[in-house]
């Protein structure tokens, strides 16, 4: 929590002055039931004088005046406060935001992509609403509260005592109200989040219920979730319901026993005037509104502690890359796997192990094997998002930056920046970001022309698609790419990689959603394209890898087989395997 | 979707629409709870009155003692306190137990009955809906939607009942305590709602800006976020953190003005009460002087006066969220009154043989793009037919017209010589088991979900069946075995288990006819060998369409059908198909290109 204060220091000056601000207003508020009362006890002790009314008309005056600075310090010192939240807040998700792209890929899919949403949009959006909510009562009620206490004294010492003992009582119970109705929150929000789950589980599933012809069943689990969960929120309701008529209960309380004790004290001549036990109870009035309109933004305030917390679990978080600055390194495309092993942290089996690879300038190579077979954990490698846990894996670098150092250099002493400038991929979630496609294709060459970008569409057999397009290049996509087919998110995101000029092309499942045609046509045009580069294809479709020079088969993180496609046939079991489950055999 | 780039459009409309009708129809089963809520209400306005009468009056003694001293004052003080004390527990009371019944007729006669008759017409709506419709939409209207139509019920007590009758009341009773001081209470009171009302349409340009750009705020975390890999890759992360940065400013911008406007209208209407409060002490400072008008009644004025703020802030309150809850409540009628599936009653005779006859099909899901034209197929019992094509080409049409999911629109099927559309859907489903490649698995226990479609089946057939779809050996390795909770996300059972799963789901199921969908991806090779080996001992013998992506699926077929675009372009064997050299011929070789 104090950690995120930290963001709040720039505006110290500005608070102070929001706070100053707020304190006037406070005041001018207080003063008015002071001023009220005197005009009645005017009206009654100086009923003879001449000047009474005179005196009634000043004293109006200065409450006009009072009340209309009251306005405008409380206006300013919104203003201010809300300029202050405003940029508190943005530089919050700033900083998250920044955070997250320092962040690991490890540590990204511990937290997970939609926590880490819930996170900068959320959680930072409730600490902005409560402070918002709160900020002008945090500073007046307390002002109020002592500032009605002080003044209470003023007129009467002991009569103000019941004040000081029933305001902070009154908060504490409703401090100790919330923390119990947060509780019964939490649980409706859990059965709501259940609901939730129910409605879409049955939309997706429509097709299944409908074949087994079991709707009753679904609406019956969707009936007995929605009763569960009213009776919950009438619960957490009903118990927040208590607040309001028992701050206003006690308060109304505690201005009966003032005018009784003032009856009581003036009886003995104190000096008391029936004024002051007016203006006493006006400020009863003045914090049980306080009170009252803040009571629901205090119930609030556990909101705040859990959104807090998960906001420094990102801030604190220490799963950070490897940010050693790049050196603008040009590879030459050769890659050497000796050895390396990759075990994820937590997991008792290597997810890779005893990896010896030898991949030549030039080569297109493929990486065959099943889900869990350790191919996407290889490509995330050659990425440079994870560091082998065993063996080394060297990149060759070809330029003269590289300086005495041997040719091949080993990735873990490399910046990952200089790794990435120097590996072109296509990732197999074709990860696509909203905008024209012109947009998204510079990401991996921001001065391409406009012939370039065609050209990489033409090879990966999405041009025709784009020229049926009135915008063409500038062919506007929806976030996530939603308005295009799986296929096409596939071919623009080879077209994207394609574009980028790299001695390493890697391609890490991406042709999954082509049919063969295609496939074959896209192959065709990225080998003459890219022929001197290293191409390693990553697939668990034979036909995606029977072609290439090599074929590496990949079975439970080992290396299984390598060599050509007849070899293999020959000599792998697994690969003759895969090749017969998915062709029928010797369909050729 | 995309409608959050575009500003809903506002409708300037009356209370009582169409849809305002309509809602009132709706809550008509409540109005016995809403009256009753009414009845305490009065009692509340009783004590909002007689609460200040009296405390003016306690007051009133005491500057009577100040004029004349005498002994007793504490004393005769007591009764009217205990009247106050008794009025104040009444009221406390009496606002607990109102909320106490608005809380159960909203939660649970109104919002829960609703989302129960939306869940209703979940089953009776056509699956094309579902397909059309983005799920988080009809959660939106089933959840959010009916939790803003209830705000109408506490709008109707709150603005009908409680705040015109609470403002009558007071402002009758202002006027026959004095009708001088009351003239600026009334006349000023409007003022300071009429001034919130319109910071409040003010604001509320600002807030709409704000929340759409919030909208493409959180859209644009979620891209960078699952994006995270590729922006890494191509070292974009300094490109799009800028672009954050500044989509996020222009947020906040737009919140200060909104904030700031929502902000100020309590001070505002703070200043208007003093502004009346003023005049009444001007005025009643100046007829206590001159026409020796008792303190007490200036006293009881002020205690009202403030009174009468609180029903005009709730007016105000009340009409302000009229417009969502009419938005809102369209969007659930929407929903509620959507043209529902027309279902015949006529019933198979047993036993099936499993001959299927497309005569003459005609389909399109949009009318302006013909999809299947007179398809004509005739499948005997125990046949295999195998859809193939490109991807995207439409070959769950042919799943979609046989469940009747969709409805053919010209021609005819027939099961064993019967028109389907002459039997009700559920009948005509009745004949099918299906295995689809998205498997769809309910949170439940995996028996459970194996007994989804024959719920009467003993534990020893859903152990039988799932011995027989290789399911067996991976479920007793569970923790709790056939009783543990699985679900779509459920990390306990891969995805090659969970086909596997939805095999032993048809086995069990034993219906003559079979839809298969083959799985191509997400399944390692051994898991596949044995998805395949389930699968073919659940064709055994029956007439099954598969959906084949392998080529021994299609090559032993005993009709390939060949998708293109959404059309049959070819039909027949394997071998026939080859030597015809037409697109099957091009798929088929396509893979072995270089």
């Amino acid at each position: 929590m104090r950690k995120l204060l930290v963001y709040l220091k720039p505006y110290r000056g500005r608070i102070a002055l929001a706070t100053l601000l707020m304190a006037v207003s406070a005041i001018c508020n207080l003063l008015l039931p002071t001023l009220m009362s005197n005009v009645l006890d005017q009206g009654v002790y100086g009923a003879q004088e001449a000047n009474t009314f005179g005196f009634i008309l000043k004293t109006a005056g200065w409450m006009l005046g009072i009340s209309a600075l009251s306005l405008a310090s409380v206006a300013g010192g919104y203003w201010v406060v809300y300029h202050v939240i405003s940029g508190y807040t943005w530089s919050l998700r700033s900083a998250l935001f920044r955070k997250v792209h320092t962040m690991t890929l490890a540590e990204v899919g511990r937290i997970g992509a939609s926590n880490l949403v819930t996170r900068s949009t959320h959680d930072v959006g409730t600490l902005n609403w409560v402070i918002s909510m709160l900020c002008g009562s945090i500073i007046t009620i307390p002002l109020m509260f002592l500032g009605g206490v002080f003044l209470c004294m003023r007129k009467d010492f002991r009569l103000s005592l019941v004040i000081v003992c029933v305001v902070p009582l009154l908060l504490a119970a409703v401090l100790l109200m919330s923390k119990r109705i947060d509780k019964l929150w939490e649980i409706s929000d859990e059965y709501c989040d259940k609901q939730n789950d129910l409605v879409r589980e049955r939309l997706r599933g429509i097709r299944v219920i409908r074949a087994f012809d079991r709707e009753l069943l679904a609406h019956g689990r969707i009936t007995d979730a929605t009763r569960v969960m009213a009776d919950n929120i009438i619960r957490a309701n009903v118990r927040m319901a208590i607040i309001d008529p028992m701050a206003a209960f006690v308060l109304n309380t505690a201005a009966l026993v003032i005018v009784y004790l003032g009856g009581v004290r003036m009886e003995r001549g104190s000096g008391l005037t029936p004024g002051d036990v007016f203006a006493m109870i006006q400020y009863i009035n003045i914090i049980l509104g306080a009170i009252v309109s803040v009571s629901f933004a205090i119930v609030m305030l556990p909101h705040v502690r859990v959104a807090a917390r998960r906001l420094s679990q990102v801030t604190e978080s220490t799963g950070l890359e490897d940010d050693r600055p790049a050196r603008d390194l040009h590879f030459d495309g050769t890659i050497d796997l000796e050895g390396v092993g990759f075990t994820y942290p937590g997991s008792a089996l290597p997810a890779l192990s005893e990896l010896n690879l030898h991949i030549g300038a030039g080569e297109w190579v493929s990486v065959i094997g099943g889900t869990g077979s350790g191919k996407s954990t290889l490509a995330e490698l050659l990425l440079a998002f994870r560091d082998p846990t065993a063996g080394t894996l060297r990149f060759g670098v070809a330029d003269a930056h590289a300086g005495p150092w041997d040719r091949m250099q080993d990735a873990a002493e490399l910046s990952p920046k200089d790794v990435r400038a120097n590996v072109s991929c296509a990732l197999q979630k074709s990860m696509l970001y909203a905008g024209t496609v012109a947009e998204n294709l510079r990401m991996a060459k921001p001065d391409a022309t406009d012939g370039e970008l065609w050209q990489a569409l033409e090879h990966a057999q999405i041009a025709d698609f784009l020229r049926q397009k009135p915008e063409g290049l500038n062919f506007k996509l929806e976030p996530a790419a939603t308005n295009i087919s799986g296929g096409q998110k596939q071919r623009l995101a080879i077209a994207r990689a394609l574009l980028k000029d790299a001695p390493i092309y890697l391609f890490d499942d991406s042709f999954s959603a082509l049919d063969f045609i295609t496939e074959a046509r896209v192959r065709r045009a990225i080998n003459e394209r890219l022929a001197g580069r290293t191409r390693i294809v990553i697939t668990q479709r034979v036909v995606s890898a029977m072609h290439s020079d090599r074929i590496f088969v990949l079975s439970d993180g080992a290396l299984v087989g390598a060599g050509t496609h007849a070899e293999l046939l020959e000599r792998c079991a697994i690969y003759r395997e895969i090749y017969t489950s998915q062709t029928g055999g010797g369909a050729a | 979707m995309s409608t959050a780039n575009h500003p809903v459009k506002k409708e300037k409309s009356r209370l009582f629409d169409e849809t305002g009708k309509r809602l009132l129809r709706e809550i008509k089963p409540l109005w016995g709870w809403i009256l009753l809520s009414a009845l305490l209400c009065l009692v509340l306005i009783g004590c909002a009155v007689a609460a200040p009468e009296l405390l003016g009056g306690l007051v009133d003694r005491l500057y009577a003692w100040v004029k004349a001293p005498g002994p007793g004052l504490a004393k005769s003080l007591l009764p009217g306190l205990g009247l106050l004390l008794g009025i104040y527990a009444l009221q406390g009371a009496v606002t607990y137990g109102n909320s106490y019944l608005l809380n159960n007729v909203v939660s649970r006669y109104f919002c829960a009955e609703l989302r129960i008759r939306l869940s209703a017409k979940l089953c009776r709506l056509p699956v094309s809906y579902v397909d059309k419709t983005p799920a988080g939409d009809v959660i939106d209207r089933m959840m959010e939607d009916v939790g803003n139509m209830a705000d109408s019920i506490y709008g109707i007590v709150e603005i009908l009942l409680t705040g015109f009758l609470q403002m009558l009341v007071i402002a009758v009773i202002l006027f026959l305590t004095d009708w001088r001081m009351a003239i600026p209470v009334v006349l000023l009171s409007p003022l300071s709602v009429l001034l919130s009302a319109k910071m409040a349409t003010l604001g509320e340009k600002h807030w709409d800006k704000h929340f759409n750009l919030g909208g493409e705020l959180t859209a644009l975390a979620e891209e960078a976020y699952t994006n995270y890999p590729t922006t890494k890759a191509f070292n974009r992360e300094a490109a799009l953190q800028e672009k954050y940065d500044e989509l996020s400013m222009r947020h906040q911008r737009n919140g200060i003005f909104g904030n700031f406007l929502s902000a100020i209208v309590q001070p505002v209407i703070v200043f208007v009460d003093a502004l009346a409060y003023i005049a009444v002490a001007v005025l009643g400072g100046w007829l206590i002087v001159h026409r020796n008008l008792p303190i007490g009644t200036v006293v009881t004025v002020i205690f009202f006066a403030r009174q009468l703020s609180a029903p005009l802030e709730r007016i105000a309150f009340g009409l302000s969220f009229v417009q969502h809850v009419k938005s809102a409540a369209k969007r659930v009628f929407t929903l509620l009154d959507l043209p529902e599936e027309h279902d015949p009653s006529g019933t198979v005779q047993a036993p099936i043989r499993g001959r299927v006859e497309f005569r003459h099909v005609d389909f399109s899901y949009d009318p302006d793009k013909p999809l299947i034209r007179d398809l004509s197929m005739d499948v005997r019992p125990g046949q295999k037919v195998a859809i193939v094509g490109p991807t995207g080409a439409g070959k769950t049409t042919i799943v979609n017209l046989l469940m009747r999911f969709y409805d053919i629109q010209k021609g005819q099927i027939l099961i064993d010589g019967r028109d389907i559309s002459q039997l009700s859907r559920a009948e005509t489903r009745r004949l099918f088991a299906m295995v689809l490649q998205d498997t769809w698995l309910f949170k439940g226990t995996v028996a459970e979900n194996v007994c989804y479609g024959s719920p009467e089946a003993t534990r020893a057939q859903i152990e039988e069946a799932c011995d027989c779809a290789y399911c067996d050996h991976f479920i007793r390795r569970l923790p709790q075995g056939y009783d543990t909770v699985i679900s779509e996300d459920s990390t306990a059972v891969s995805s090659g288990q969970k086909q596997l799963l939805t095999i032993a789901r048809a086995l069990l199921a034993d219906r003559s006819l079979l839809i298969l969908d083959e799985a191509t991806s997400n399944v390692d090779t051994r898991t596949e060998l044995l998805i395949q080996k389930a699968m073919d001992r659940l064709m055994g013998g029956r007439t099954c369409f598969v959906i084949a992506h392998r080529l021994s699926t299609i090559v032993d077929a005993d009709v390939i059908l060949v998708i293109r675009d959404g059309q049959i372009v070819e039909q027949g064997r394997h071998r026939d198909l080859l030597a015809q050299k037409g697109f099957y011929y091009e798929l088929f070789t396509s893979q072995y290109q270089i």
